[in-house]
């Protein structure tokens, strides 16, 4: 049942580059929704992988699987209309790869063993690559060398950090799978210099993928290149992909009761990615790099929550969960926006609200969202982490943390605004068609749904995955 | 046996060495043939385990991979676009071989230091996997040239293989190939980027690359 969520969509992505130019389109929307229905049924019945030795169902990552699912799902539909009109030149090399990286990110998501983690982060890596080369501009060639370059050499450290991980078991003498569950009940045992010693590895390494400063210097370039469609994937899910490993590497270490260390260096790559995020906000002058860098700013503050403990952590998932809805929803519409306007640049948009009024309305939405504003969940996850901090009096830190909320969002507003309400004299509306309006609002929607109700599964699910944390939360 | 190996190693290092001080991408990605064969050999030769034919057909594919495919796919990409083999450094070639001399001083003082116990295999072996290390990391960042960037990264990966296999007693054959084949798959859409960045700039010189400087 698991492996075959995963090999799903690897078979209909190698199916799409066989079929002639734009006839495989269909297949996004549809193994979007078998794979959607799959996930939905690994979430109710919790099967075990037939590979056991390598993949687990989990409950972080069975989060992020749903995410992922429901996520692909609605932007297959967006996708449909973006290469009607985006003029994309070799489409079924799109659509295959498409479909290729949700099958890598699947695996992401079910991986146990340290090492097949590596290698699906990696193989997510070399199936996103080409989708930003889509476009073949220098700029997209630029974007695309960077992004393999950095990081695939940021992610060789994480592998480093893995062989580190095996030393730590050596020395400890313990002989258990090299697997995240089984080092997680064994923890005390490993060595704490080598293991300390594979977590700041790990975390520089897959830190890098996630977007931390200062390793994030390709996601800015990459998200803007790329396709609309494939920015909400790389921004939506890739990053919270990242997030897990991360995320499991320090769970063996609370189990080991190294916490305080690992809890520090994540909040430090934390406030920093808050705040290189904050200063390049600030004078952007492109929407979609705009965009880009409020994703570096969530993922700090996904580090930072994790890194506080506590209530932080549960504030850290709700704000992966919610950022992932949101940001997506806002890479759709951005794309709505570039084919209107034919432009990234901010100076030479102006008059959404009037020009394309459905677009405004999840433009704004997603802002009014992504800055933290309630009803949307992302307010939630950050008050929880904010309350996390001060119940820990890490008050430097949460003062620098409000801090640098505040000069992003004043950042936000300033672009936002501009796009949204600079006069440009023009009257005549843009065309807006319903089926690239339609997925970013029900993206909007679940998040705020979200918030007023959370079905019970969810909740307990999202418990399990922090059941870890000495003394609850 | 630890002294083949120690033979072998010392060999690598002086690779290292040898890469630092070559201008020309022809030298470069030989030492990458040469270091893919010899860390692919290695750990056939670390004592203390009883070798299987599997692990024989595990070291031949390695070795095939690491020291023919993937620098053959290097060679073919820079052949094929008609790339110049002499590059030139932002470090120039004097201070890089001073560079990796002390990357193998400081090596050997660290693997001195460690003294891990399951360090049988030859006293060379965590020095030479650091020294690959550092020595590929060195020519990312000091070679401007883009197959050589490449180089750089296939010589660190070469690295943390051989500190694996020091350990790699845990790690099943099938998750080292899992790893061999994302490298590279990874080598190979580099490969493709590489014609690409030729053909789009007539050079593979990444100074080129500045549009999305912010």
């Amino acid at each position: 049942m698991v492996e075959i969520v995963i090999l799903i969509p690897f078979l209909a992505g190698i199916a799409a580059f066989l079929m002639p130019r734009s006839s495989g389109r269909p297949l996004l929307p549809i193994t979007g929704a078998v794979h959607l229905a799959l996930s939905l049924m690994v979430w109710l019945n919790r099967p075990s992988p037939r590979l056991s030795s390598y993949f687990a169902v989990t409950p972080e990552g069975l989060l992020s699987l749903i995410v992922i699912s429901l996520l692909f799902f609605l932007i297959s539909i967006y996708a449909l209309g973006y290469l009607r009109e985006g003029h994309i030149r070799d489409e079924n090399i799109f659509t295959g790869f498409m479909l290729l990286f949700l099958s890598t990110m699947t695996m992401v998501t079910f991986s146990d063993h340290i090492m097949v983690m590596w290698i699906a982060i990696e193989a997510t890596t070399l199936t996103s690559a080409p989708l930003i080369f889509t476009y073949r501009s220098d700029a997209s060639l630029e974007a695309t060398w960077k992004y393999v370059l950095v990081c695939s050499v940021g992610i060789a450290m994480a592998l480093l950090g893995s062989v580190l991980v095996t030393i730590a078991m050596d020395i400890g003498k313990v002989d258990v799978p090299v697997s995240f569950s089984a080092l997680a009940l064994h923890a005390k045992s490993l060595d704490a210099l080598w293991l300390k010693a594979g977590f700041v590895f790990i975390l520089v390494g897959y830190g890098t993928k996630m977007g931390l400063c200062p390793m994030h210097t390709w996601l800015p370039d990459a998200h803007s290149e790329a396709p609309s469609p494939a920015s909400a994937l790389l921004s939506g899910v890739l990053l919270n992909c990242a997030y897990l490993a991360i995320f499991k590497t320090n769970k063996i270490m609370v189990a080991a009761g190294l916490e305080d260390f690992s809890g520090s260096i994540l909040v430090v790559f934390g406030l920093l990615s808050i705040m290189a995020a904050a200063t390049f906000i600030l004078k952007q002058t492109e929407y979609k790099r705009m965009l880009a860098y409020s994703s570096v700013e969530n993922m700090g503050i996904i580090a930072f929550g994790t890194g506080i403990g506590g209530l932080g952590v549960y504030g850290a998932i709700l704000c992966m969960i919610h950022h992932s809805l949101i940001k997506s929803s806002l890479f759709l519409t951005s794309g709505n926006i570039l084919l209107g306007y034919k432009t990234r640049l901010i100076e030479e948009t102006g008059g959404l609200i009037r020009l394309m009024p459905k677009t405004f309305l999840s433009f704004f939405g997603g802002f009014a969202a992504i800055s933290g504003f309630p009803p949307f969940g992302i307010f939630i996850g950050e008050l929880f982490i904010i309350l996390g901090a001060f119940k820990t009096g890490q008050y430097t830190a949460v003062g620098i943390f409000i801090f640098g909320l505040c000069v992003v969002f004043a950042g936000l507003a300033n672009q936002v605004m501009a796009i949204s309400f600079n006069d440009r004299g023009e009257t005549e509306k843009l065309p807006e068609k319903a089926d690239m309006i339609f997925p970013q609002y029900a993206l909007l929607l679940t998040s705020v749904a979200l918030v007023l109700y959370m079905p019970e599964s969810l909740s307990r699910t999202i418990s399990e995955a922090i059941a870890f944390i000495p003394g609850g939360f | 046996m630890i002294q083949l190996i120690d033979g072998f190693l010392s060999l690598v290092l002086l690779s290292i060495l040898f890469s630092l001080g070559s201008g020309r991408l022809t030298v470069l990605f030989k030492v990458i043939a040469f270091q893919g064969i010899a860390v692919s050999i290695v750990p056939l030769l670390i004592g203390g385990r009883h070798v299987v034919f599997e692990d024989i057909l595990f070291t031949l594919a390695t070795l095939l991979i690491r020291g023919v495919v993937i620098p053959y796919s290097i060679y073919l990409a820079i052949k094929k676009a008609a790339i110049t083999s002499k590059f030139e450094p932002i470090v120039d070639y004097h201070a890089s071989m001073f560079a990796g001399l002390l990357f193998m001083v400081v090596a050997a003082l660290i693997s001195e230091k460690l003294m891990l116990p399951s360090m049988a295999g030859g006293k060379l072996l965590i020095t030479a996997s650091i020294a690959l290390l550092a020595g590929g990391m060195f020519i990312l960042m000091a070679r401007r040239n883009a197959i050589a960037m490449v180089l750089g990264y296939i010589m660190m990966e070469n690295g943390i293989y051989l500190v694996g296999t020091a350990f790699s007693v845990r790690a099943r054959h099938i998750v080292e190939f899992g790893i061999l084949l994302d490298v590279l798959a990874g080598v190979m859409i580099m490969a493709v980027i590489l014609q690409n960045i030729k053909q789009r700039f007539n050079d593979v010189d990444t100074a080129r690359l500045t549009t999305l400087k912010e």
